[in-house]
């Protein structure tokens, strides 16, 4: 088989070889096989497998629907558990998989020939179909899910292929068995890219419908800096790759060509991002999103748990500073137990400083008590604390008010604390337009590109037919960031930068040169990021920033980044 | 045995109801039916499908039949659901 190369969007500086998994989580069904082919009681044990899965979900989401909404509600999951269980289904069921059906192929035909009867009878008797229809689905995806691809246990080396990958499903990859992934859509900053970074997986995305010709099992190379996807790869494409994977680790800290100290941070999700940030040659933890320590679970994590998050990210480094972003969720983020409301335009709504800063004073005072005491431990001194999604003087200053009164709680009570190093991020054009008058009153400066790119340009991240407006080379995101960074000058305001943007190696040079002193990105891209840092000489940094500054147009922009390189 | 109770619940044998009265149906051994008291046909109760697919409305008479050890108590049970009106369960 001939060699032959697909382009996407590559999203994280590594290759990996591999053999195609196709991952189709909502395939229709297929067509069933002849019934002399079916293993009845097979298909019978799926039936009854799947049925005991569909009723432990019905039974959660009955539990989380009588918590968040009401009993009365949560009610009709009881029915769905009712019809799950009828004898009349079941027995259908049953009498189709032994006239030879597959088990999903015979819940849709019994389910189907009882919606059809109680739509006839109208009135009601809809609402109950309706019911059917749902329970159907529900266990027809149930049924196939325990034969569709596994993304957790894999063979090892498996590229896994996709239309596209949802948060939950790369959440599920492992690294240690995936050589990478290619989708059809997505763009650079679509959540599944930036997962990949962070685990650290080559990953192409927006390859195109063309992707469709690449059937299962074919040896691929993903070659996720170029973005290209090489089907059936000849030996000098494969050594190639494999070359390529190999980066240099540097774990001190690392400075231009000419000795400026920039520091190359990594930033924390999870808590399974600390291993890779340290590995990876962090010198510290620029940005450690602490809301991951609040989602996927029934209540808010207690001061003391917080207090061992943060103390633990501190002990993983031995120099580093570590970063810590107070609780930033709003609306597009469900956490059932902080029940909160939902907005018509979640990221317009109160997220971030708003909300800890709003009604419910009490989460953010258990998050400030864990953040002081974290701050008087023994590494405490290089922990560090930034505001999300701050637009005025007045929430910095509230804020601060708030870090005062709860070290003088805990000063009465007897308890180590100290008071950290204050910042704010700069993810707002509001923020960015006032830098300067933010500067006086904080520590650091942390621009956020992802929102400030999305809230400057107004466009969403996530939509690839807006993604080139939102994309950070747009001349007005690199007009604000300058607009931060001489704002800060003269200020005891260092700058940092903490999105996506910090971590792309081609445009090291130019951040250096607007004046930037610390970069955090997923730890992926750290040994990258810290190989142009001592490339970089910061006269030509500088001369490059001012006319990049003087560009018209992102077009400009990227001629200019990569004809000076 | 046997009894004719008159359907009280505002929803009659839909929604929570029925499924109050499907579940009650499957917690004892006795064997129950139940159909509308005008009528021959009977459906089994501790069968959602059957139980909705009767469309009972609230004031409707129906029959149950019950044939077991615990048939009395059953029955007990299933007439206290459908003779209370809903807000009370």
């Amino acid at each position: 088989m001939a060699e032959r190369t697909l382009s996407g969007i590559g999203v994280t500086p590594l290759s990996g070889v591999g053999k195609v998994v196709w991952y189709r989580p909502d395939a229709d069904l297929p067509e069933p096989p002849a019934p002399e082919d079916v293993d009845a009681d097979a298909e019978l044990a799926r039936f009854d497998e799947a049925r005991s899965d569909a009723e432990d979900e019905l039974q959660t989401e009955r539990a989380r629907t009588a918590e968040r909404v009401g009993e009365e509600e949560a009610a009709v999951f009881d029915a769905h558990v009712q019809f799950l269980n009828d004898p009349q289904i079941t027995d259908g069921v049953t009498d189709a998989i032994e006239g030879g059906l597959p088990a999903e192929h015979a819940v849709q035909e019994t389910f189907t020939g009882f919606v059809e009867q109680f739509e006839s009878m109208g009135g009601r008797m809809g609402e109950r179909a309706d019911d059917l229809r749902d329970i159907r689905d529900r266990l027809v995806r149930v049924i196939s899910d325990s034969e569709r691809v596994d993304l957790s246990s894999l063979p090892k080396g498996s590229v896994v292929v996709a239309e596209r990958l949802t948060p939950s499903d790369t959440a599920q990859l492992d690294p240690k068995r995936v050589a990478g992934f290619v989708t059809v859509t997505g763009g650079r900053t679509s959540h599944a890219a930036i997962f990949a970074r962070s685990l650290a997986l080559p990953a192409i995305v927006g390859v195109g419908e063309e992707l469709e010709s690449v059937e299962d099992g074919t040896e691929v190379v993903v070659d996720g800096d170029a973005g290209n996807l090489v089907v059936n790869p000849g030996d000098d494409t494969k050594a190639a790759a494999a070359a390529e994977a190999d980066v240099h680790v540097r774990s001190g800290p690392v400075e231009t060509a000419d000795g400026v100290g920039i520091e190359v941070a990594a930033n924390v999700g999870t808590l399974a991002d600390l291993e890779p940030a340290v590995d990876r040659g962090g010198d510290g933890i620029g940005l450690f999103r602490s809301e991951f320590l609040f989602l996927d679970r029934e209540s808010p994590p207690d001061e003391d748990e917080q207090f061992e998050a943060y103390v633990d990210a501190l002990e993983s480094f031995e120099h580093g500073r570590v970063v810590v972003r107070t609780l930033d969720i709003g609306g597009d983020k469900p956490v059932p137990y902080l029940d909160l409301p939902e907005e018509e335009n979640p990221f317009l709504g109160e997220r971030g400083i708003r909300r800890s800063l709003g009604p419910d004073a009490s989460l953010f005072e258990t998050q400030i008590r864990a953040l002081l005491r974290a701050a008087g431990s023994t590494d405490g001194t290089r922990l560090s604390v930034m505001l999300p999604l701050v637009t005025t003087l007045e929430e910095l200053h509230e804020a601060r008010e708030r870090f005062e009164s709860v070290a003088s709680d805990l000063a009465e009570e007897g308890l180590t604390h100290e008071m950290p190093e204050f910042g704010i991020m700069i993810e707002t054009p509001a923020a960015a337009f006032m830098a300067d008058r933010f500067a006086p009153h904080v520590d650091f400066f942390s621009i956020g590109t992802n929102d400030l790119a999305q809230y400057v340009m107004a466009a969403e991240r996530g939509n690839e037919r807006v993604s080139e407006l939102g994309d950070y080379r747009q001349p007005a995101v690199l007009h604000a960031i300058d607009a931060t960074v001489s704002a800060a000058d003269g200020h005891d305001c260092w700058v940092g930068m903490c999105g996506e943007m910090a971590g792309d190696p081609d445009l090291t040079e130019l951040l250096v040169g607007l004046g930037l002193d610390e970069l955090s990105m997923s730890a992926v891209t750290v040994p990258h990021v810290k190989a142009a840092v001592t490339e970089t000489d910061t006269a030509e940094a500088e001369a490059l920033a001012a006319k990049v500054l003087a560009a018209d147009t992102k077009d400009e922009v990227t001629n200019l980044l990569t004809t000076d390189q | 045995m046997e009894r004719i109770v008159t359907v009280v619940p505002e929803d009659g044998l839909h929604a929570r109801p029925a499924s109050k009265f499907v579940e009650t149906a499957n917690e004892y051994d006795a064997d129950v039916q139940l159909g509308r008291a005008d009528s021959d046909d009977l459906a089994p109760a501790a069968s959602m499908l059957a139980v909705t697919g009767l469309g009972v409305s609230a004031g409707e008479d129906v029959r149950l039949v019950a044939e077991g050890d615990d048939a009395e108590a059953v029955l007990d049970a299933l007439e206290d659901i459908l003779s209370t009106p809903e807000a009370e369960h």
